[in-house]
């Protein structure tokens, strides 16, 4: 059996990474209705139910896109940070950074007009995501540490950090058992465009436009792909591969701060560990599906921002909401299998004919 | 003629579209050293491979010792006596030399090991003790060792793959005595696969020649039969391009002084190395790759920054300055390594076709991509460059395609000063023509090149001077008209008369 041989298409449909999503997606829906099958629910209910309470009204739709601000934000980050092919596994703590960061500037800051207030505080959560991938940056490039691990390891820490402090100096003691710091002033709470839509969803859609621009159309974009590509030529070129990787890896931690950012402001409106529920680690499979594109996460962060709302009302009829990540993940995974089947073909050998 | 210890006939083998061999006749004698000439993708390796029982070929008999043999696989091809040496070495480095050569089951010397060994090792002066590592030996003694696990497990028919590609001419010299003395007093059989001239007439005493799969020449005597006839059998018809040497040569545009560099392993890769470069003149560089030319070039070029000395251009001081400095006195590096250094791999042809001057597509953080295709189509038009799809990788082009663009991006801009190292390694004939032409039409628009190169024949092709370089050192710096190959080959191992 071993007259058949794996070889790389030289050239791949430009769409591909559409199309695998698209067949991964289908997979998980088929996957989710076996699942739902054998639970003795009937899929076509359950997914019409799923749709109609995740984008059937204003305000279900706007749940649903509140929900994909994180995961796109944070998307978008790891997205950058991938294009000098490095991976950021930390958005999940660089979100809590980016709250706790916003919160310490609030406690110790008063300024009366609020658009201002607003603006300063997101900066500081865009700038305490970037603190929270500095450690990695700094391994990577002065040592060559893998960002992964390091990456993956401050997401513990700050979690850490976060409980130490919401049960400790900065626990409100309004809050009575519940560990969790001050709310803030309804001043700073962004506001809301229609329905539920939290103006954070604009800010998104900025920001999706930006990762866009500093990808595609940028000379930094340019750099950080050919310092991706070979360090090396990066050097012959006059480009300072480490300083684009550490470059590249601030930014993107600062998306995923400012998600956190976004977060308190428009949702829990104070710190405590429902700031992010998973996101970091759910903008990984969105960015991956994608292939590292921001339209592209933009549109699947909506997506699963839908399902995950879906997910949760689903509830009330009896079906466990861990449905919709089930459907997230084998999305992920029918997309990586139909992406490698349009990188790769499966030829007969020809050697030993 | 007596009867041939192993005969092929019309044996035909295709590769997709491509047909690999065309009904290609070959015959070896006992005893014979044979030469197998013909251009990178002649077919040559694909016919070696059908010998050892890698490739199955379509059609076509083989016969060894005029038995037919129906189904060659390698593990047959090898207790037949037909053993190979491939030019990547298939030796195991943790391995002791005695592991490497006892390791196959056929081996023939296992009772009798030392004299064996003392024999052989003599024959090819190597000069190890048998339990040294092989990861401790030099490129040309690795070879020796491949060469002698043949003879261990008895092949009277042994297939060399291009072996002299890594030799410096001493060990080249050296390896010719050996496979004479193997021809003459072991009576093995040797076929000697190359698409260097000079070595086929050196070594062999009768030559096949092939081109586009098909065998164009059979059992040429080397005595009789001239060189200009067997490039007009390997390449179809000469193109020779009239090289004038006598260039105008106009002002110094590279300055080299006092260069010296210690590496990090406190090793002196550079020791006091002075020269200049006039318009209109091309400086090569002979020596052994690993003798501070990789080194050089980078000092040049401002990749490595710190060292001792000086580098003008134009009359410029560039020293300490980067990389951008140099472009903006207009220097081009062809690098030695392609893709890696020269190309960044996983990257589109397009963006690989703007490192040199991507800057100039820009307009402040903001690159055009407008500006960055016309450059990479003007690139491919002046350099016939073929790229299918300038969205693909860059891995999707061939070798040469690879070789041109890199080229053509660092000469586009009619470049002050050149420095060129390895341009035409691995290429076929036709495509190092053709880089050749293009260092040729640079030159004569005044420009200053500094061409690195391991293959003395495009030193003497292309350079008004040559300098070599040993152990970091200029050992010896000679105009072309007074130079001679055997001296220079004398001076790339360190002995300079």
């Amino acid at each position: 059996m071993n007259n058949y041989i794996l070889s790389k298409k030289l050239f791949r449909n430009e769409l591909s990474t559409f199309y695998s999503f698209l067949i991964g997606f289908i997979i998980a829906l088929f996957v989710g209705s076996l699942i739902l099958l054998i639970q003795d629910k009937n899929p076509i209910d359950v997914f019409s139910l799923m749709l109609k309470l995740s984008v059937g009204s204003i305000n279900s739709l706007s749940n649903s896109l509140n929900k994909a601000i994180p995961l796109i934000l944070a998307g978008l980050g790891i997205s950058i940070i991938n294009s000098v092919r490095l991976w950021n596994i930390g958005a999940e703590g660089q979100i809590f950074m980016g709250a706790l960061a916003l919160n310490f500037f609030y406690i110790n800051t008063s300024i009366q007009n609020s658009a201002l207030y607003i603006f300063l505080l997101l900066t500081a959560s865009f700038i305490g995501g970037s603190i929270c991938i500095l450690i990695p940056a700094l391994t990577k490039v002065l040592f060559g540490v893998n960002e992964i691990i390091t990456t993956l390891l401050t997401n513990y820490i700050v979690f850490g950090l976060t409980i130490y402090l919401i049960n400790g100096v900065w626990k409100d003691p309004a809050s009575l058992n519940f560990p969790a710091a001050a709310y803030v002033s309804e001043l700073v709470y962004l506001p809301i465009i229609v329905g539920k839509l939290s103006s954070g969803f604009l800010i998104c859609i900025i920001f999706t436009l930006l990762a866009f621009y500093i990808k595609d159309k940028s000379v930094f974009g340019y750099e950080m792909r050919i310092a991706g590509g070979s360090e090396l030529t990066a050097i012959y070129a006059g480009i300072s591969a480490k300083q684009k990787a550490f470059l590249a890896m601030l930014i993107g931690g600062g998306f995923a701060g400012l998600a956190g950012g976004i977060e308190l402001l428009s949702q829990t409106h104070r710190v405590s560990t429902g700031i992010s529920q998973g996101f970091g680690y759910t903008a990984i499979i969105v960015a991956a599906i994608t292939g590292m594109r921001p339209l592209g996460i933009f549109l699947v962060g909506c997506l699963f921002g839908a399902l995950t709302i879906g997910g949760s009302v689903i509830q009330t009829i009896g079906v466990s909401s861990y449905i919709a990540e089930i459907i997230q993940a084998t999305t992920l995974f029918g997309a990586l299998v139909a992406q490698f089947f349009f990188s790769y073909e499966i030829k007969k050998k020809v050697e030993n004919g | 003629m007596t009867v041939p210890i192993l005969e092929v006939k019309d044996i035909s083998k295709t590769f997709g579209k491509v047909k690999a061999l065309d009904s290609v006749d070959f015959f070896l004698q006992k005893g014979v050293v044979h030469g197998l000439l013909g251009e990178n993708g002649a077919g040559k390796s694909s016919l070696m491979n059908v010998l050892s029982g890698i490739y199955i070929p379509e059609q076509g008999t083989i016969k060894v010792q005029n038995k037919k043999i129906d189904k060659l696989n390698p593990e047959l091809a090898s207790s037949l006596g037909i053993g190979m040496v491939h030019q990547e070495f298939r030796l195991i480095e943790n391995f002791t030399i005695k592991d490497n050569l006892t390791l196959s089951k056929a081996n023939i010397f296992l009772e009798n090991f030392k004299e064996a060994y003392l024999k052989y090792s003599e024959i090819f002066s190597l000069n190890s003790s048998y339990n040294t590592l092989v990861k401790d030996l030099s490129v040309g003694e690795k070879q020796k060792v491949e060469i002698m696990k043949l003879i261990f497990k008895n092949s009277a028919i042994m297939l060399l793959d291009e072996p002299t590609a890594v030799l410096t001419p001493q060990e080249t010299s050296q390896l010719k005595i050996s496979l004479e003395t193997l021809s003459k007093e072991d009576e093995k059989t040797i076929v000697l696969i190359t698409h260097k001239l000079k070595e086929i007439k050196d070594f062999t005493e009768t030559i096949f020649v092939m081109k586009n799969g098909k065998m164009v020449a059979e059992n040429l005597q080397t005595d009789e039969v001239s060189d200009k006839h067997l490039i007009e059998l390997m390449m179809g018809e000469i193109k020779t391009i009239s090289i004038r040497k006598d260039n105008l040569k106009g002002e110094t545009k590279l300055e080299v002084q006092n260069i010296s560099l210690i590496n990090n392993d406190e090793v002196n890769v550079l020791n006091d190395i002075s020269f200049n470069i006039k318009s209109g003149e091309i400086l090569g560089v002979a020596g052994v790759s690993g003798n501070g030319q990789v080194e050089l070039a980078n000092v040049i070029c401002g990749i490595q920054q710190e060292f001792n000395g000086k580098v003008l251009i134009n009359s410029n001081d560039v020293s300490g300055k980067g990389v951008k400095s140099r472009k903006k006195l207009n220097l081009s590096y062809i690098p030695e390594n392609r893709l890696g250094v020269g190309l960044a791999p996983g990257v589109s042809v397009l963006d690989n076709s703007a490192i040199r001057e991507y800057f100039k597509a820009s307009y402040g953080p903001h690159l055009s991509k407008g500006k960055m295709v016309n450059y990479l189509n003007d690139l491919i038009k002046q350099f016939s460059i073929k790229a299918p799809d300038v969205k693909a990788e860059i891995s999707t082009l061939s070798g040469g395609n690879m070789q041109k663009l890199l080229m053509g991006r660092e000469l586009i801009s009619n470049p002050e000063v050149i420095v060129a190292a390895q341009p035409t390694r691995g290429l076929d004939v036709s495509a190092v023509e053709s880089i050749h032409k293009l260092i040729i039409n640079q030159r004569n628009e005044g420009s200053a090149v500094l061409l690195i190169s391991e293959d003395l024949d495009e030193l003497f092709k292309l350079s008004d001077r040559i300098i070599v370089l040993y152990e970091g050192r200029i050992i010896k710096e000679v105009d072309i008209e007074s130079a001679n190959i055997e001296s220079l080959g004398l001076a790339m191992a360190g002995i300079n008369e």
